[in-house]
């Protein structure tokens, strides 16, 4: 396949280097700088201006099957994936990092009248991510699906927890609610009701929102206890959507801190409820003097990974119970946790694992990427033609789950003798590469 | 500052003004009150005279030199032609027998809609001369200048400056990019309430005569009456409910209503911090004000009795439903107090403005916040936005001066004799343009006895206080004068 991929910076990059061994790809930047980047890689690097059709055409992006625009420009992004749609037919997928090109619902419609296909916005995903780990205590993470009705929470098991009382299948946890993974000295695999769960155990659950509730319950007895304290270090876009997000609920008090004075008075002046305090989050007296270890959750967002980290180490220093990091370089993610840090998380990253996802499976929609890669939440739609049966006459392999079923707005969290139907959504929790064989067998045509 | 611009614009909203003069000389002739028509017509006349002769000693300048007028300029012609204006106001009361004192106060307090009266004998004067009175006070609510700016098609562009010389509060809102547009769009809502009120005041049983003037002195918030006891003299509970209505319709900023009406959106109004904390203000002195007067009436009466006079006060209306000059000390000083609020901004209403309280309350919590932690950026916020750091400052020099000047006409006001609460009364009264005291200046009472010299200072507490302090005191700087001469030296050495 042939994909043309305009900006050369992190995800650029990232996407060149995974798809150089299968693919015809051409990368397009006009910094000669970046260039080096892609000497080593099997790719064409052209130098000039995305949006400039003659050197879209140098690409030949008549005959792209993709045309993803990554620069840090959203405008060049939007330009180039215009061109792109009006000289071939290609996949476009659109980069961008402001609210301007999104509407209040949080949908890019306007952008479709330009041919672009997918608009992604990794801040705005992160900061969404983010969120949802914040509120749900205990965890160390979190996600969303099909517009909040069905919920995704990881636990690490604490020693006495409940939940290592019994296996699995003695345990009743709430209707609703799934465990679909364990991770255990370094292994993820799917329990079973004999699997015996142990304190040290990560284990990942899925549900509607109302059985996560009583999950969280469960896993997490000392439950919320008054008003949540948050910290955010670092106040880029990443950080200001998150205290956006954060302040709308009165069960959370935040605060950002950010070095930059002018940049404090934009975060003050957009944030309603948020303490916006000037100050570097990697000074450690700066950080006893706000009494930053009282915080229940400090949130590490600035744009640079040494000194995310060393906010982060400062916080566990500190005595904050749960922190969670912004990764920016992918490669970073393992080593970040390796050290303690519960949570990180990759903006870039999980861009990145979209959008090869998209090139590279085609049907189904991939909704998450957990434990590096380990494990997927995919969605996809049952095909008309797929024979209704019942979930335990279907045969799914073993590293398959069905988490949800999606019909008419609800979701159903399936037990063995729930039906399939065709033409239901439905959510898919896998863990390998398993992504062919679970599109095989819902002759899924995609989310 | 050019002098002779200041001078030639001074001399356009005179002329104008003098056509003002019609309305009572027609109804003079009307009622047959031949000596007062006298007097208007030749006030009226002398005005025009004087205000083109004005405009030509001005030199005439090219109709460019208006567009460039400078802020120092139109806040120069503002509280220039707001001090002649209200000489020329004075002439029909000189006319008819008043000293030049007295009717300075009194043409002084009609434009300010201040409502203060030196006014002895209400039956010595005529029906047409209640009229100007309450003419002037509803000219001067919106803003004499304001409707010369809707209405003078040469000061299209100039305007600008004097419009918000004339109406300066901590934001410069506007319901149309044109200034123009804006202050006729802001008149013809004012003269739509003002025609709703007068419908809705007939209809209550006010004759035409009444109802015109006190629609009037009501959206204005100025609170002449042709009655020598105000609104208790016509007994009328349903009137009084129409003019609590009104009131707080004056003491509302008139774009905000203006947008909720164009845009049938009444959540706009809701949303508004200002809004909020003007009702909030009139609801809890209300409430306190019925508490502390309970006993002495009846409840329904009690609850509009209180009501009335709490908008009556804060909104700087000033009319009285009863003699509140009768009223217990505790009632009095709830009243005291509401003089320092005064109207929202953009309003017909006087006093400091609730806004300016809203933020310099907002300025406040942020500063203890401040202590708690020294490194967080706190800005003070209205409405979502940030106001700036310089209208903040704005807003505490104007808090100093008002209670400066509050402080020193009050002094001398005492000094030349009278007794510490009216003296007190007196000058808060007037600075905030509410109209009535206490005591000797009370509802009932006038300032024809204060000391000439007191009636002179509290003339130009009111011309402060509408034009709300600084407008005045910038032009009284000697440099505001010096650095404009500089220029317009320069400017001729380039030229």
């Amino acid at each position: 396949m042939r994909i043309v991929i305009v900006g050369g910076g992190q995800v650029g990059s990232a996407l060149a280097r995974a798809l150089a061994a299968g693919h015809e790809v051409f990368v397009i930047d006009d910094d000669p700088v970046v260039a080096d980047a892609f000497t080593t890689l099997d790719v064409e690097f052209i130098h000039g201006s995305g949006t400039s059709e003659s050197v879209l055409a140098r690409a030949d992006v008549k005959k792209a099957q993709f045309f993803v625009a990554c620069t840090g420009l959203d405008e060049v992004n939007v330009v180039a994936c215009a061109i792109a749609n009006r000289i071939g037919s290609p996949e476009t997928i659109c980069l961008v990092s402001r609210a301007d090109f999104i509407s209040e619902s949080g949908k890019a419609e306007g952008l479709e009248q330009f041919g672009i296909n997918r608009v992604l916005w990794p801040e705005a995903q992160l900061a969404a991510d983010i969120e949802q780990v914040v509120i749900a205590p205990g965890a160390i993470d979190a996600e969303a699906f099909a517009g909040g009705i069905v919920r995704l929470l990881e636990y690490r098991l604490e020693a006495g927890s409940r939940l290592t009382a019994a296996p699995l299948g003695a345990l009743h946890l709430p209707r609703g609610s799934l465990i679909v993974a364990v991770k255990r000295g370094g292994r993820l695999f799917v329990p079973r009701g004999t699997t015996h769960l142990a304190a040290g155990d990560k284990i990942i659950l899925m549900g509607t929102p109302d059985a996560m509730h009583e999950v969280e319950a469960i896993v997490h007895p000392g439950g919320r206890r008054g008003r949540q304290q948050v910290t955010i270090i670092g106040g880029g876009d990443v950080g200001l959507q998150v205290a956006e997000r954060l302040e709308k609920s009165d069960a959370v008090n935040v605060r950002i801190m950010e070095r930059d004075p002018v940049r404090g008075a934009v975060l003050a002046a957009r944030l309603t409820r948020t303490l916006v305090l000037n100050g570097d989050g990697t000074d450690l007296e700066f950080l006893e003097s706000e009494n930053v270890g009282r915080s229940d959750v400090l949130v590490c967002v600035i744009d640079n990974d040494e000194r995310n980290l060393l906010a982060s180490l400062l916080g566990r220093q500190l005595g904050v119970p749960k922190i969670i990091t912004r990764v920016s370089r992918p490669g970073n993610l393992r080593l970040f946790e390796r050290v303690g840090i519960d949570v990180a998380l990759s903006a870039r990253g999980a861009a990145v694992a979209s959008i090869l996802h998209q090139i590279s499976g085609g049907s189904s929609s991939l909704l998450a990427v957990l434990e590096h890669g380990e494990a997927r939440v995919l969605e996809l739609t049952v095909s008309p033609r797929f024979q209704a049966r019942e979930l335990k006459r279907i045969g799914t392999p073993e590293d398959v789950i069905v988490a949800a079923i999606l019909r008419d707005g609800r979701a159903i969290v399936p037990r063995g003798d729930d039906r399939v139907e065709p033409g239901d959504r439905i959510l898919v929790f896998s863990t390998g590469e398993a992504v062919e064989r679970v599109q095989a067998y819902f002759g899924g045509t995609g989310g | 500052m050019r002098l002779s611009l200041v001078v030639h614009v001074c001399g356009l909203l005179i002329r104008v003004f003098g056509l003002m003069f019609l309305a009572p000389l027609a109804l003079a002739l009307a009622y047959r009150e031949f000596s007062d028509a006298a007097g208007f017509a030749v006030s009226g006349a002398f005005t025009v005279a004087t205000g083109h002769a004005m405009r030509r000693a001005g030199g005439v300048p090219a109709e460019t030199a208006v567009e460039g007028m400078r802020r120092v300029e139109g806040l120069a012609v503002v509280s220039t032609a707001w001090l002649l204006i209200a000489q020329f106001a004075a002439l029909p009361y000189m006319w008819a027998g008043m000293g030049p004192i007295d009717a300075l106060f009194e043409s002084m307090s009609g434009l300010t809609t201040t409502g203060a009266t030196v006014i002895r004998d209400f039956s010595q004067v005529g029906r047409a001369m209640f009229f100007w009175r309450s003419l002037t006070q509803w000219l001067g609510g919106m803003g004499v200048i304001a409707l010369f700016v809707a209405v003078l098609p040469r000061l299209a562009i100039g305007g600008r400056e004097l419009f918000f010389a004339e109406a300066p509060g901590p934001d410069d809102e506007k319901v149309s990019p044109q200034i123009r547009r804006t202050a006729a769009m802001l008149w013809r809502l004012y003269a739509g309430l003002t025609l709703l009120q007068v419908i809705a005041l007939w209809v209550v049983g006010f004759s035409i005569y009444d109802a015109v003037c006190h629609a009037f002195t009501t959206l204005a918030a100025g609170g002449f009456s042709p009655h020598p006891l105000s609104i208790a003299g016509y007994q009328n509970p349903a009137a009084e409910w129409v003019i609590i209505v009104f009131m707080f319709l004056a003491g509302a900023n008139f774009a905000l209503q203006y947008r909720a009406l164009t845009r049938r959106d009444f959540r706009i109004v809701a949303r508004d911090e200002e809004i909020r904390a003007y009702t909030g203000i009139v609801i809890a002195a209300t409430v306190v004000l019925v508490f502390v007067l309970g006993g002495t009436m009846a409840i329904g009466d009690n609850v509009r009795t209180s009501l009335f006079q709490v908008l009556s006060i804060v909104t700087t209306t000033g009319y009285a439903s009863v003699d509140f000059q009768l009223w217990n000390d505790q009632a009095k000083v709830v009243l005291l107090g509401l003089m320092f609020i005064g109207g929202c901004a953009g309003s017909a209403g006087g006093g400091p403005k609730v806004v300016r309280h809203v933020l310099l309350a907002k300025f406040t919590l942020q500063e203890l916040r401040r202590t708690l932690h020294p490194r967080a950026i706190l800005p003070v916020k209205l409405g979502g936005r940030v106001v700036p750091p310089t209208v903040l400052q704005g807003v505490i020099v104007f808090f100093l001066f008002y209670m400066l000047t509050f402080a020193v006409c009050s002094f001398i006001v005492v000094l030349l004799g009278a007794d510490i609460v009216t003296g007190i009364s007196a000058t808060a009264a007037t600075l905030g343009n509410v109209g009535p005291g206490f005591n000797q200046v009370g509802p009932m009472g006038h300032f024809a006895d204060l000391h000439p010299v007191s009636r002179i200072v509290l003339t130009l507490a009111m011309w402060i206080g509408r034009l709300e302090v600084l407008t005045v005191l910038v032009i009284l700087r000697p440099e505001a004068w010096r650095s404009g001469r500089w220029s317009a030296d320069s400017a001729r050495a380039a030229g």
